[in-house]
């Protein structure tokens, strides 16, 4: 009976021998693998049309370009890991410049690459948008092409205002009274939704901030979220979170806020231009039929949102296929590639050409490309704090927002948030 | 010895001499291979000040991290209450839970196996899916729970968006997910108890509450433990519904920030990682320390 | 026994199974109410979703299926997760069940110590060092690192479970053995092994579930081509969208399996009552 015992175990520790085994010789590398190139970029539009473009880059030169895909949280979680452990097994990397260029530069890991963008004419770096071009620029050098773009708009229900006779509002302060006027929350429909969680609603507040005449740093670099424009821009956007918002704003990322909308229970929701597919697509918003576009309103110092760069793509410093991964990149972001991925894939992508193209932009909703093709003025290149500890620095400056939607002490609160954010800037000198 | 045993001399016996370790040694062995470098990697890293990148140049400062956590009663302390209200309240709640949803699944009944893999359900469905499905149930406007709420006449509340509710709210999510488990540990162990003890008593007239009292309870304590030191461990840990529901630094007011979230935000949100190593350490140690606290009162119960 | 008092206890006990069932009713809801939402959710579009109004009223569509199945493949992930799941739960039951009963018997407290000591270190200190390790010897983005890595986890859950078991076998059954003429080993694995099954059933379960669980380590440790399931799921939060409806249906297709493998494991879970009929 024992040998039974003992048939059992071995028949369950071959299988378990086997399949490690397999394990180790299915060593899926593609490392030194000079035909293949690895890209790791976040879930987005621009992903999606990669792994279109990269099949035809296979048929046209031989190389397979394998494209591994992470949500944005886990993506600079990921690339901590592996560059911290030195890793090659990657050759280009999508990431957000705003908040990891400054970081993973100093870190030696993206390469630089100001001599290929200047040299290649027939690419034409300078068919890229200027805040496109500032974004993905430090001390001069370039660390990556930026590969989509994002500015703060206002969506708003042209149908509830139209039935209430309201007018689009231009300013601010004609926004305030609009949300007022729409809010409803007995029947379900409240005056606006933004974000309104502490790390979260810093870039959507950076417009906010910019409209009053603040800022969050000055020229030179020092903290400034307690200057009396600051206060005010604070005092505003909590005000009318507190006064025309949902409950529970506090904890609002743009998931919950955007959901509020989509379902058709917000007149306003300010926030990024590319969000507008979630409230066009049926299966995902009540409000295909009525939502419509418009310029950040005017402020006190005038209309200055922000027109970024969430996405561009570096090369990994430690690969060594550099030379195989830009050509690639700079395949895939060249003019024509990147007509067809706005076309396609509605990626907005950063060259002004693109956007000038009826063709390219056929696909992409009306209201919006207006919008975009003016992008070049008075709209700012950043939408939170300059600095490498960008996370951290969020922290400290969203803090007053939070106080403000809560109805607390906003100008104290602006006071320790610039304390705070100064030290912060003092550790990096 | 007769001239059978004789001659079963060399494999089976030379196993039986040294069994206690041939047993042992494989497990011991895979745990150190795995954990010495990293132990050692991060006790190395918290006595540096290791920021943005390892491979950027530091400095040794000795115990300052250890030292800056210690005084830290912004985030460390306030993390590490939130650690032991979390942990005692849910470990409480799903021994206490469990042990009766055991009882009351112990007797054979028609389809019993359905309903203990119905019951294993919150355990298996992904945490990260989990948590994002309790985000938006629990959502103060658009969530199904402040429907609930309607229904029963109550008002609504502000769920995980509220921070005053935030942590007990999660606490609900941890219980709804890992009750299960002490009830399939518990069932087991419930199982493989003998019958003698407890017939004879039923036949000398105990009702059913003094039967589990004196025979059941003492019979199950070792498997009970076990259950309340997995689910501690892991309670303490505590992550992905939390990541999920109220992202990075635990909420906007730091409400729902347990000290694993805190670690997690230094290492890869700040990048600090000298002083993430540090909490690291400060983490461990408290988790072995409440252990052994644990480890002790269990001796002195068992002799009492 | 008076007529009287037999109906009398009749009646109790049938109130009792009454109590029972409507218990296990009750518990059984509790824990299923959610996960039937997701269910429904599966079969919702976004904006049904996120619409509590439209809890009950709305349309099935197997829509989502089709992107979990189809656009995000799925398939392969599932595999991969099987794979991995499978092998490390193995390898911990292989190392772990000896392991426990060597403590049991021996009382060697400070290897359940050492061994637990793997569970209570917080995965994100153990992230980097293992990279790096792993990057070293090559093994990134293989089955072998991540069965490696979840039997970390694993086998200490198999050692806490079976230590508890063991101890409470009593030692006479295995001396009786022995006296037969037994050896040691022959009498753990003929005699102390069946009683344990339960036990058994239990830790394989539940080491199956933490590994098809796992997202920590499969996040850095794989890549698209053994990506699990849980790093998967992540695919349905993209740039400036979630798509909800898929992943419910992700979340729902995910369960599966484990119930599969659960359904069929609880069997022995609560066979130990033959087993028991043995101890004489």
């Amino acid at each position: 009976m024992f040998t039974t015992h003992r048939v059992k175990r071995l028949a369950l520790v071959l299988p378990t021998v086997a399949a490690l085994v397999a394990g180790v010789g299915a060593c899926s590398g593609g490392d030194d693998d000079p035909n293949s190139l690895t890209l790791i970029a976040a879930n987005s539009p621009w992903a999606e049309g990669i792994k279109v473009l990269a099949e035809d880059y296979k048929a046209e030169t031989g190389i397979t370009v394998k494209v591994d895909t992470y949500s944005n949280e886990q993506l600079n979680d990921t690339y901590k890991v592996k560059l911290n452990a030195q890793s090659a097994d990657f050759d280009l990397m999508a990431y957000q410049p705003q908040d990891v260029m400054r970081e993973f530069s100093r870190n030696g890991w993206l390469a630089d690459l100001s001599e290929r963008v200047e040299s290649d004419a027939a690419w034409n770096w300078q068919d890229f948008q200027q805040p496109a071009r500032d974004a993905v620029t430090l001390d001069g050098a370039v660390y990556g092409v930026p590969v989509m773009t994002e500015r703060h708009i206002m969506y708003y229900r042209a149908d509830l205002l139209k039935d209430a006779g309201i007018e689009v509002p231009e300013t601010l302060d004609e926004l305030k009274a609009a949300a007022a006027k729409l809010d409803d929350p007995d029947n379900g429909v409240y005056g606006i939704a933004m974000r309104g969680a502490r790390v979260p609603l810093v870039t959507q507040f950076s417009s906010f901030l910019y409209s009053f005449g603040g800022d969050f740093q000055d020229a030179s670099g020092k903290a400034t979220v307690n200057t009396p424009e600051a206060i005010a821009a604070y005092r505003f956007y909590g005000d009318l979170l507190k006064d025309s918002g949902p409950p529970g704003a506090a904890n609002m990322g743009w998931v919950e806020a955007s959901a509020i909308f989509a379902q058709g229970n917000a007149a306003f929701y300010l926030d990024a231009d590319s969000q507008a597919y979630t409230f066009l697509d049926e299966a995902n918003s009540a409000v295909t039929d009525t939502v419509a576009y418009a310029k950040f309103p005017e402020g006190p110092a005038g209309s200055l949102a922000y027109n970024i760069v969430p996405q561009a793509v570096g090369v990994n410093e430690l690969s060594d296929k550099q030379d195989q991964a830009w050509d690639f990149l700079s395949w895939a972001s060249n003019e024509a590639n990147s007509k067809r991925l706005l076309n396609e894939q509605t990626a907005p992508v950063a060259r002004q050409s693109a956007w000038d193209d009826p063709a390219a932009t056929a696909n992409y909703p009306e209201g919006l490309v207006d919008i975009i093709r003016n992008a070049g003025d008075g709209y700012i290149s950043h939408d939170r704090p300059m600095l490498e500890q960008v996370a951290r620095a969020r922290e400290f400056v969203g803090g007053p927002a939070v106080a403000a939607i809560e109805g607390g002490d906003v100008a104290s609160a602006a006071e320790q948030a610039n304390t705070d954010f100064q030290a912060l800037l003092d550790s990096e000198r | 010895m007769t001239a059978q045993t004789a001659r079963r001399r060399s494999p089976i016996d030379w196993v039986d001499a040294n069994l206690k370790w041939l047993l042992t040694t494989p497990a011991v062995v895979a745990v150190f291979a795995l954990i010495a470098f990293p132990i050692g990697y991060t006790v190395y890293l918290s006595l540096t000040d290791s920021a943005r990148a390892v491979t950027r140049p530091y400095e040794f400062v000795g115990l300052d991290n250890y030292l800056y956590w210690l005084g830290d009663t912004q985030r460390f302390w306030p993390a590490v209450g939130r650690t032991a209200y979390f942990t005692g309240l849910a470990l409480t709640l799903e021994l206490a839970l469990g042990l009766a949803i055991a009882l009351l699944l112990r007797k054979t009944f028609r389809g019993q196996g359905l309903v203990r893999v119905f019951i294993l359900l919150p355990l298996v469905a992904t945490p990260v899916a989990v948590g994002m499905m309790w985000l938006l149930m629990f959502e103060p406007s658009i969530g199904f729970a402040n429907v609930v709420m309607d229904w029963l006449g109550l008002p609504a509340q502000g769920w995980l968006s509220d921070k005053d509710t935030a942590l007990n709210t999660l606490v609900f999510i941890d219980v709804w997910q890992w009750t299960p488990m002490v009830v399939l540990i518990l069932l087991a162990g419930l199982s493989t108890l003998p019958e003698e003890p407890d017939e004879a008593a039923r036949v000398d007239g105990a009702n059913a509450w003094q039967r589990f009292r004196h025979i059941t309870l003492p019979l199950l304590m070792p498997v009970i433990v076990a259950a309340a030191i997995l689910r501690a461990i892991d309670a303490f840990k505590t992550f992905d519904i939390i990541y999920a529901t109220k992202g990075r630094g635990g909420g906007s007011n730091n409400e729902a920030e347990t000290l694993n979230i805190l670690a997690y935000g230094e290492a890869f949100e700040y990048s600090q990682y000298g002083r993430a190593s540090a909490l690291l350490m400060l983490f461990f140690l408290l988790i072995v320390i409440v252990l052994a606290v644990l480890a002790v009162l269990r001796k002195k119960g068992n002799r009492a | 026994m008076t007529v009287a008092s037999v109906r009398r206890r009749r009646r109790d006990r049938s109130a009792r199974s009454v109590l029972r069932i409507a218990g296990i009713l009750l518990v059984t809801l509790a824990f299923l109410a959610p996960l039937v939402w997701m269910l429904a959710a599966s079969l919702k579009s976004n904006l049904e979703i996120i619409d509590p109004g439209r809890t009950f009223d709305f349309t099935p569509t197997f829509k989502n299926y089709d992107t979990v199945f189809g656009d995000q493949a799925f398939g392969p992930f599932i595999v991969n997760s099987l794979i991995v799941g499978t092998g490390s739960t193995l390898v911990a039951l292989l190392v772990g069940v000896p392991a426990a009963y060597g403590i049991a018997r021996y009382r060697i407290k400070n290897a359940t110590v050492f061994v637990l000591l793997a569970r209570i270190i917080p995965g994100v200190s153990l992230l980097i060092p293992w990279y790096f390790l792993f990057s070293q010897i090559q093994l990134v983005g293989t089955y072998l690192v991540l069965v490696l890595t979840h039997f970390f986890v694993t086998m200490p859950l198999v050692v806490a479970i079976m230590t508890s078991f063991f101890e409470g076998v009593p030692e006479e059954l295995e001396e009786a053995a022995q006296i037969d003429g037994t050896s040691r080993i022959g009498a753990f694995a003929r005699v102390v092994l069946p009683l344990s099954v339960p036990g058994i059933a239990t830790a394989t379960i539940l080491s199956f579930i933490f590994s098809w669980n796992n997202f920590l380590f499969a996040l850095v440790l794989s890549d698209q081509g053994t990506r699990t399931l849980p790093v998967a799921i992540s695919n349905f939060t993209s740039y400036a969208a979630v798509d909800w409806g898929g992943l419910m249906a992700a979340s729902v297709i995910i369960t599966v399996p484990v119930m599969i493998i659960a359904l069929v494991a609880q069997r022995y879970v609560v066979s130990g009552l033959t087993a028991g009929a043995t101890k004489g």
